[in-house]
């Protein structure tokens, strides 16, 4: 089992946020319909593939496929 | 039961695993892997759909009809998980996770959350949860697959799109080198 601090998990995070928006397509993203483009946002930022998908009324695995599609990775 | 007889997996472990060229080493490491209800709506891709029921067909995969007792205990999870300064869980994986304690099954998932709700919450201490990274490890520690273990997660990267955190990635090398 995986075990950390609070301080650890906060920088684990920060550094997949910051791997998601650097290898993020920006150009696809931005290319998107207000709905889709919000939801991709939001997964960069927060790598939570569930809520994205409910923001983007996609199914999840449709959503996984979507950010595969706009080059995010899903860091974990 | 043992708990590596029995895993429960979240969907967003079994859509990222279905597009991996070695994903029947689940059933290789498991008797049989639960999937809660939640998780097959979320699939649609014909790919995904297939594998999922020729699974459940055969065994290796089996329904998981999420109960009043789990949920009720999956809700209670979701709120805890929300008292902590860093990123939540919601219902889907909470059920996972409920279940993972109230059944001792492993609990596979690729969703942060998940993992740091069993650090902080003192319900989930002693839960396993594992991600692709264990669970390919595990497979290779078994020699029930075989490769250069770099080549192996390189695969899988490629295959699925997923990102081992580079650190941790580099720590779980290191042991199976240290293994072999």
């Amino acid at each position: 089992m995986i075990s950390r601090g609070i301080e650890k998990w906060k920088k684990l995070e920060e550094e997949a946020r910051e791997i998601r928006r650097s290898e993020a397509d920006w150009n696809f993203i931005e290319s998107q319909p207000p709905k889709i483009r919000a939801a991709l946002k939001f997964y960069v930022e927060t790598g939570d593939l569930y809520v994205a998908s409910r923001i983007a009324d996609m199914s999840i695995e449709e959503f996984n496929d979507l950010r595969k599609r706009a080059g995010i990775p899903n860091v974990c | 039961m043992s708990a590596e007889e029995f895993a429960i997996a979240d969907t967003c472990f079994l859509i990222d695993w279905a597009s991996w060229r070695q994903r029947d080493l689940l059933f290789r490491l498991f008797k049989t892997v639960f999937v809660p209800e939640l998780v097959i709506r979320e699939i649609k891709s014909e790919r995904t759909v297939e594998w999922v029921a020729s699974s459940l067909s055969s065994g290796s995969l089996s329904l998981f009809t999420e109960t009043p007792d789990i949920i009720s205990f999956a809700r209670d999870l979701v709120e805890r998980s929300k008292l902590f300064p860093v990123r939540g869980i919601d219902l889907p994986e909470a059920i996972c996770l409920a279940a993972g304690r109230m059944r001792n099954y492993v609990v596979i998932t690729e969703n942060r959350g998940a993992l740091m709700a069993a650090d902080f919450i003192e319900e989930l201490s002693g839960v396993k949860v594992w991600r692709s990274l264990e669970l390919i490890a595990e497979g290779l520690r078994r020699k029930l697959i075989k490769g250069d273990p770099r080549k192996v997660f390189a695969e899988y990267e490629m295959d699925t799109g997923h990102r081992f955190p580079r650190k941790d990635l580099e720590v779980m090398l290191h042991e199976l080198e240290g293994e072999n």
